[in-house]
């Protein structure tokens, strides 16, 4: 079963509603100059003789209603609350009503029931039916019909008078209860009929509107405690990290204590505290002691994680002088590229750039992309350049080496991962610790390979977002 | 002779760091946490205390406050030797020190390091 019935406070059918009562209004004047020019063609081109001062009488009390028919619609326009939709409805009801009156008005003055337009009351009931609820629209069909029969019956009965459309039919066909009937009847029919095939589809259209709702509120809904699942699952998963990250704070601290102890113990003897020590001994003591050096930088990188992670970086922060950083980042760098045959190139800016950022941490980046430019590059140079434009500061290490393979490109920035044409060295950690370093500067790090300036080698660029100058 | 007092819950390295310095001359105490170092430092009144961090019961912050606090110690000069080098997590520490230096020092270093602040305090 449909249920027919408007929804209250159901928004589209509101809509709907009001823009129908709308297109009433604008109907009524089209059928106020199609009364007129009927009635005027009737009189003076087919020489029907009936008064035509009545018809303008009623042709002006439509027009005047009608007047007031907009204002009032205009002001349910704005109106937004609950109780519209009852309104709307009621003025709907009472507009078909009124019509209807009108159009039996009319009638009387233009011939009654012999006047042909009596079939009109089918538009009054359709426009019910579109209007209102199945219940209402053949309450108003019930009204119509009944107008139709009262108007002919009293004319019929001589209870008032009739007048005659003399030129156009015959002068006493309304007094013929034959033909009274039949035109009833045939009414009857004819609005019924309509009324049925329109509150059916409305009612029908209703419906989809009222399911097209339910489902889209079910939709948000349903998006609604998704979203309300993912953040809880996102938060978790932080609170996990978290607490993942001190974990590894306290684990790698407390693998780093007895290892400071044994490295400490070893050196005591290394330096010869406890007695002399000969050459083989010191040998080995030496190859321990340097497997724990190793271990020592691998714990000092994972502890560069928590550290950066859980926000230390952040007061370290500083204005910082970007070639101060770079100099002091090559100190010692240039022995090391000389000794492997490299040429260390600089250019800086004039004037240097200040950035807001931990300058140790700075220095740890550059350092560590200089140090891989060297151990990957076998001849040629190693240039580290320092660009400024409005908004950012660009550092590249740009080299002459083997470069990277494509398929490495992706992961190179992970833990742990080292090139696939690289022989093993260092903690594999140093360009993880890169990326999350530059992050916290609020920067990017990334790699071209091969150098799309040059066609060969790497280029390792980062940016920093210049400081923004907060007015005092 | 200058004293110096460690605080540092790590027996072994605390065993190297006291031979090292009394081989060069130095009277060496020690103290297993904060609050036997306090207690000490109160006790002994050293010229250098080189202080550890992360330790049990009483770790270097907590330490450092009550050293601040009371005026008859504040003054000892402090070496701050942890195993990484900058200040730990979270929180710098709350009081002046001389120098932060990371652990493991060589035992040579450790002996540059002493004798940098105590010849100058010896002046």
């Amino acid at each position: 079963m449909l249920n027919t019935e408007p929804v209250a406070g159901y928004i589209p059918e509101l809509k709907a509603l009001k823009a129908r009562l709308s297109v009433f209004v604008r109907m009524r004047w089209l059928v106020v100059a199609g009364i007129i020019a009927v009635a005027l063609s009737a009189k003076y081109l087919f020489h029907i003789s009936f008064n035509l001062l009545p018809v303008f009488i009623i042709c002006l009390f439509l027009l005047v209603y009608n007047f007031w028919m907009y204002l009032w619609n205009r002001r349910l326009a704005k109106d937004d609350t609950e109780l519209v939709i009852n309104r709307a409805q009621t003025s709907g009801y009472l507009q078909v009503l009124l019509d209807l009156a009108v159009l039996t008005v009319l009638l009387h003055f233009t011939g009654g029931i012999t006047n042909p337009f009596v079939f009109v009351y089918v538009i009054h009931t359709t426009a019910a039916s579109i209007l209102l609820s199945r219940r209402r629209a053949y309450e108003l069909t019930t009204i119509a019909v009944g107008m139709a029969a009262l108007l002919a019956f009293l004319e019929y009965g001589g209870v008032i008078g009739h007048v005659n459309l003399v030129g156009f039919l015959p002068v006493n066909l309304y007094r013929q209860l034959n033909f009274v009937w039949s035109v009833i009847v045939t009414l009857a029919v004819l609005t019924y009929t309509s009324t049925y095939i329109s509150t059916a589809v409305a009612g029908e259209l209703r419906q989809q509107h009222l399911k097209m709702d339910l489902l889209r509120d079910k939709l948000l809904k349903d998006d609604e405690i998704e979203l309300e699942r993912i953040s809880a699952e996102v938060t978790h998963l932080k609170d996990e990290r978290t607490s993942f990250i001190r974990l590894l704070n306290v684990v790698t601290h407390d693998l780093q204590a007895p290892l400071v102890a044994v490295q400490s113990c070893i050196s005591y003897v290394l330096d010869g505290y406890a007695g002399e020590v000969v050459p083989e001994q010191k040998d080995w003591l030496q190859r321990g002691s340097r497997r724990i050096d190793g271990l020592l930088l691998l714990i000092t990188d994972l502890l560069d994680i928590p550290r950066i992670e859980l926000g230390q970086l952040k007061q370290e922060m500083a204005d910082l002088s970007l070639n101060d950083v770079i100099t002091h980042s090559l100190e010692g760098l240039e022995i090391v590229a000389s000794k492997k045959g490299l040429k260390l190139l600089v250019e800086l800016p004039e004037k240097s750039p200040v950035v807001s950022g931990s300058a140790r941490r700075l220095q740890q980046v550059i350092t560590n992309l200089i140090n891989n430019a060297i151990n990957y590059t076998k001849e040629g140079e190693i240039k580290i350049r320092l660009l400024e434009n409005s908004d950012e500061i660009r550092v590249e290490v740009s080299d002459t080496g083997i470069g990277i393979p494509p398929q490495d490109l992706p992961r190179l920035f992970d833990e742990f991962y080292r090139g696939s044409n690289v022989e093993t060295k260092g903690s594999g950690f140093g360009l993880s610790i890169a990326r999350r370093i530059i992050n916290a500067h609020g920067g990017k790090i990334w790699v071209e390979s091969p150098n799309q300036a040059t066609g060969h080698g790497s280029i390792f660029i980062f940016t920093i977002p210049k400081k923004q100058n907060k007015p005092n | 002779m200058s004293k110096i007092l460690i605080i540092d819950d790590d027996a072994d390295l605390v065993a190297v760091e006291k031979a090292v310095l009394e081989r060069e001359g130095y009277k060496v105490i020690t103290a297993g946490n904060g609050k036997e170092g306090l207690v000490q430092t109160r006790k002994e009144k050293p010229d250098l205390i080189i202080l550890d961090i992360v330790m049990p019961v009483m770790d270097g912050y907590l330490y450092a406050n009550e050293f601040n606090n009371d005026k008859t110690i504040s003054k000892i000069p402090v070496v701050a030797l942890t195993s990484y080098i900058e200040s730990p997590l979270d929180q710098p520490v709350p009081f002046d020190v001389l120098e932060y230096v990371s652990k493991p020092i060589k035992p040579k270093d450790l002996v540059l390091l002493v004798n940098k602040y105590l010849k100058k305090i010896d002046k």
